[in-house]
């Protein structure tokens, strides 16, 4: 019984251990998906460092060159990406 | 029992790396935006049923002479190895839309930008587009240029299709009469 839950835990540990990356891939994924984003608009980055949800499909992406953009999904169906300050 | 956990867990991990970044969040966000998407892309081509067998095998031969025979004698341009085919525009949409290589917001904004194009070209055609067909051709290129560019690292195998098609999809694009049935 000890054993097994030894067991138990040790495997929660490893789990939890390998649980990390995935979330961290959706988030590099995520910058690099916004960084084309905002490319793509032509507005200048460089490379998205940091993102923050701001609601579904709502981000606040900020960039290595220091700007910081909203980009989002308008009703119409289009990816709008706004300079904030 | 713990190595055994141990050792699935590993093997998980090494699972996860070889897709990496791009099918998750492929996979997440498919799912809230989907009927916004859905809609567009096929509201505009959704005359494709019928021009794509004539593309994909028309401009084939003019825009590149295909893999077997020619690639001894073009060896020179041996760059798309992988014998890339001419898509029509409907299979063209529809890899683009599963390819993982870009990501939701990135495929949106591309289809953005290609609705776009296909509005100025219906202002060209009814004529009240202050743009000439040979800046249209300008505006095409760059968005082709922008689609590889954000291709050729992850799929190359679509990015090299693209590049067989593009002629093939301007030319499409060029002419009044195949432009109108695109638009359905």
């Amino acid at each position: 019984m000890n054993k097994l839950t030894v067991a138990l835990a040790q495997s929660l540990v490893v789990a939890a251990f390998f649980a990390g990356p995935s979330s961290a891939d959706d988030d590099e994924a995520l910058k690099k998906d916004l960084t084309s984003v905002i490319a793509l608009h032509g507005l200048p980055c460089g490379q998205v460092v940091a993102v923050k949800v701001q609601a579904e499909n709502d981000y606040a992406a900020s960039c290595k060159d220091g700007n910081t953009y909203r980009v989002y999904l308008s009703a119409a169906g289009r990816v709008v990406v706004e300079t904030q300050k | 029992m713990a190595v055994l956990l141990l050792l699935l867990a590993t093997g998980c991990a090494h699972g996860k790396p070889d897709t990496v970044p791009d099918p998750p969040i492929v996979a997440t966000q498919p799912d809230a935006p989907v009927p916004v998407v859905a809609k567009p892309v096929v509201a505009k081509p959704a005359g494709p049923a019928r021009p794509p067998p004539t593309p994909a095998a028309a401009p084939a031969p003019s825009a590149r002479i295909p893999a077997p025979s020619a690639a001894s004698k073009v060896a020179p341009p041996v760059a798309k190895t992988p014998a890339a085919a001419v898509l029509d525009l409907n299979t063209l949409k529809a890899e683009l839309k599963d390819t993982k290589a870009i990501g939701f917001f990135t495929k949106v904004t591309l289809k953005n930008q290609v609705d776009d194009l296909l509005d100025q070209f219906r202002e060209f055609y009814e004529g009240n587009a202050k743009l000439t067909m040979t800046d249209l051709r300008r505006s095409y290129e760059l968005l082709i240029m922008k689609v590889l560019s954000l291709l050729q690292d992850a799929d190359q195998k679509l990015a090299s299709s693209i590049v067989s098609s593009r002629e093939a999809i301007w030319g499409l694009l060029a002419d009044r009469t195949t432009f109108a049935t695109l638009q359905g």
